[in-house]
């Protein structure tokens, strides 16, 4: 069994090149340690907001995980994929936030205007109002239907949606089976094709 | 209202799956053949496609700039901050861990009492010079009673006549 785990560390350490440089972390590589915030802070603060619906929670979140990632260098073996264990400190601390209430809280207003808008200007250089205001409509009825998923749905819909994820990492980040993440994943789809079909 | 098998719920991965485009390309064709003959796996696969379109642009927002430095401050101040703790955490069982804080404040306690009981016991040097002083007041009134009774022993011895 010891064997078995050992095997399993090497072998992930020698395929997975973050397993590498967390190990380097553990050896008090700080550079590694800036590597890895740097491939990872944008898709674990981007999952955050997308779950929570607040920047300023899903940073402040954000902070706590990589926080988590650096306090737990010291004990750090590869025995899982490390986006597999970053997406789950993630998300533990985001369902931590939604049963605290805390995002309802500090809510960002769905209805507020999204800053995509204004890439969108710079893009599409004369957008008219008409276009905008579709626009905005469209994501405020995006992030309802997101909101209105039950947590654990929302999370392997985000995962598997924005963040490409195979079933089987899903299935570990959400510490459940294969096919619990499909039955949840089915479902998180079939309300999402209720509510935003028509959009298209 | 599932009339497709392939739309059942342990199925349906294969639908999610080619609306995400990670079906290999057989595969693909051979759902697509089955779609042209199927209203109902036409119709999931055509929604599925719109609600992933749809999700398409719900972009997330840029990470603020002072993320990496206000991490990096956090860290730091742990790493200066908390010598004792990473000291003493080895040392104390989990359940006592809440219990650390009135522990360490009656430890404090016991330190101050400590280190301020040498001051009381020197207290009775001033007493000793209090002494000093008594004593001296003694001899002075000693001497001064001495000098009072040559005084009256003076007054009292009759002057020596002249024509003596």
């Amino acid at each position: 069994m010891g064997d078995r785990v050992n095997y399993d560390m090497v072998a992930v350490a020698a395929v997975e090149p973050d397993a590498e440089l967390m190990l380097r972390v553990k050896e008090g590589d700080a550079a590694s340690f800036a590597l890895l915030l740097e491939r990872h802070r944008a898709p674990v603060i981007h999952f955050l907001y997308r779950m929570v619906q607040n920047q300023a929670i899903a940073e402040e979140l954000g902070q706590e995980v990589f926080l988590r990632v650096y306090r737990a260098r010291a004990t750090y073996e590869p025995t899982a994929k490390f986006t597999t264990w970053l997406f789950r400190i993630a998300m533990h601390l985001a369902l931590n936030c939604l049963r605290d209430g805390r995002s309802e809280r500090g809510q960002e207003s769905l209805d507020e205007e999204a800053p995509a808008s204004s890439s969108r200007q710079i893009s599409d250089r004369r957008p008219t109002v008409e276009q905008d205001l579709v626009y905005e409509v469209r994501l405020v009825e995006i992030r309802r239907a997101i909101h209105s998923l039950p947590a654990k749905q929302r999370a392997a819909v985000l995962m598997h949606k924005y963040h490409e994820m195979e079933y089987s990492q899903i299935a570990r980040v959400l510490n459940c089976s294969e096919s619990a993440v499909k039955s949840l994943l089915f479902r998180a789809y079939e309300t999402l094709r209720d509510r935003l079909a028509h959009m298209a | 209202m599932t009339q497709c098998p392939i739309q059942a719920r342990e199925n349906a991965e294969l639908l999610l799956a080619y609306c995400a485009r990670k079906l290999d390309p057989q595969t693909a064709a051979v759902l697509e053949q089955h779609m042209e003959n199927c209203p109902d796996c036409r119709a999931f696969g055509e929604t599925q496609k719109q609600v992933w379109a749809a999700l398409d642009a719900w972009e997330a927002r840029p990470v603020s700039p002072g993320f990496d430095r206000r991490l990096y401050r956090t860290i730091e101040a742990e790493e200066h901050g908390s010598w004792r703790q990473r000291f003493l955490q080895p040392l104390m069982p989990l359940r006592l861990r809440p219990a650390f804080p009135l522990a360490a404040a009656s430890v404090l306690a016991a330190a101050v009492l400590l280190l301020r009981a040498p001051e009381a016991v020197e207290f009775p040097e001033p007493a000793q010079a209090e002494m000093v002083d008594v004593e001296r007041l003694e001899k002075t009134l000693e001497d001064l009673e001495m000098l009072r009774q040559l005084n009256l022993m003076a007054r009292a011895e009759p002057a020596p006549s002249p024509s003596m």
